[in-house]
């Protein structure tokens, strides 16, 4: 009876401390920090599209490394807000620069980041980009990522927002030069 | 005289709809000589073999998700997903008594016993980023058969002989399925310096020319 309740002692004993260690591992945690980035400037202005880029710095802010699977832009501007343009967008690592909105998953070591370059291509539905950009309104992007690291692998986003009076600015800007 | 040259050849993307020994005639069959050994990455070899899959895939067992977190973190076996993928090939149980011996010995002093216990996949599969695009995102297991995949080369090529590599930048070369007669120990020496490259998938071959011929003279010089 008492080497039984000595194993079954162990076994709790045992089962606690590998919970304790992996509870105290941790695991990989990202951030897109939308809220630090660059303000939107105009890349390229035609008669009938305007490129906007700007940079977001992400961080692994965990206690592991982590890999980010995949990342993404998702621009939301309904028809019913604004029906002067037509959006799209992707997202590129600052340091692997590609223009096929692929990303390539890469591993993120803990404490680290880096930066995307996202870029926001608007044409306009009828006549220039120049008046279309008149009815523009602030349109919110996800930035959505897959995580895979030590646990499950889950999507999340971070949300900014693409400003009008950004946009505007950053036109009249270009415009002035 | 005759000497050893390494010569990569370029290729598409191989994927699973593809069969490498027919990628390997289509892109350097002109190139390879009687004397010649074919080397090919076996990470394509596997994707070619259609063995790959993804996190989405698989479903962590309980065990997967514990015992990840006693792999350090450069391991592919270090994510739920690469250990479960190991598991699904070597049975979950043998993978489990693996990584208790492999604790013991660690203890000990004696490093590698988990993967000289856990099977051949626990140390061939490449955790996602392991492959280039588009197969970044996929768990890539180790090849089947892979001298029967050499023997085929050598059969449909002429060559003199065929090998299967996994060699990565940082000086570490392994031969996993040879032609008959071929050293795999020697070919890795010669392959140590990874010239499939970074992006293997896009040369996975590579072509050791003159081989024969430079083998044979130095084992004549080693017999006086």
């Amino acid at each position: 009876m008492d080497f039984l309740m000595a194993l079954i002692v162990l076994a709790v004993i045992l089962v606690g401390a590998v919970w304790l260690y992996i509870v105290r591992q941790g695991d990989a945690e990202f951030e897109f920090l939308v809220n630090q980035r660059t303000d939107f400037s105009l890349v390229e202005l035609t008669d009938s599209k305007a490129t906007f880029s700007c940079k977001v710095s992400f961080v692994n802010k965990g206690t592991q490394d982590g890999t980010i699977m995949d990342a993404y832009t998702r621009h939301l501007l309904p028809y019913e807000q604004c029906d002067a343009v037509e959006v799209s967008s992707r997202l590129e690592l600052e340091a692997a620069p590609r223009t096929d909105g692929y990303f390539e998953a890469l591993i993120v070591p803990k404490t680290t980041g880096e930066t995307v370059n996202v870029t926001v291509i608007l044409t306009a539905k009828n006549g220039t980009i120049t008046e279309a950009l008149k009815q523009m309104v602030d349109m919110p992007i996800d930035i959505v990522y897959q995580i895979v690291a030590r646990g499950e692998w889950y999507i999340s986003k971070n949300r900014m927002v693409m400003r009008a009076k950004e946009i505007a600015q950053a036109t009249d800007r270009r415009s002035a030069v | 005289m005759a000497e050893l040259e390494l010569v990569p050849v370029r290729t598409r993307i191989l994927t699973p709809d593809d069969n490498i020994v027919d990628a390997i005639a289509e892109y350097a069959k002109n190139n390879i000589g009687p004397n010649d050994v074919v080397s090919v990455a076996e990470s394509v070899v596997a994707i070619t073999q259609g063995r790959l899959t993804s996190p989405e895939e698989l479903k962590p067992s309980f065990l997967a998700k514990v015992m990840c977190r006693f792999v350090p973190q450069k391991g592919s076996l270090s994510s739920c997903y690469g250990m479960q993928a190991a598991m699904n090939f070597e049975g979950e149980w043998r993978m489990f008594f693996a990584m208790i011996m492999g604790l013991f010995a660690k203890l000990l002093g004696k490093n590698g016993v988990f993967y000289e216990m856990a099977g051949e996949q626990a140390a061939l599969i490449d955790d996602v980023t392991g492959t280039m695009p588009p197969f970044d995102k996929h768990i890539v297991y180790g090849p089947k058969d892979p001298s029967g995949v050499a023997e085929e080369i050598k059969h449909r090529l002429g060559c003199y002989g065929a090998a299967v590599a996994d060699v990565n930048d940082l000086k570490r070369a392994a031969v996993l399925g040879v032609t008959t007669g071929l050293d795999p120990k020697r070919l890795a020496q010669i392959l140590i310096d990874n010239p499939f490259g970074n992006a293997s998938q896009k040369t996975p071959i590579v072509i050791i020319k003159n081989y024969a011929e430079v083998e044979a003279k130095a084992q004549a010089k080693a017999l006086g």
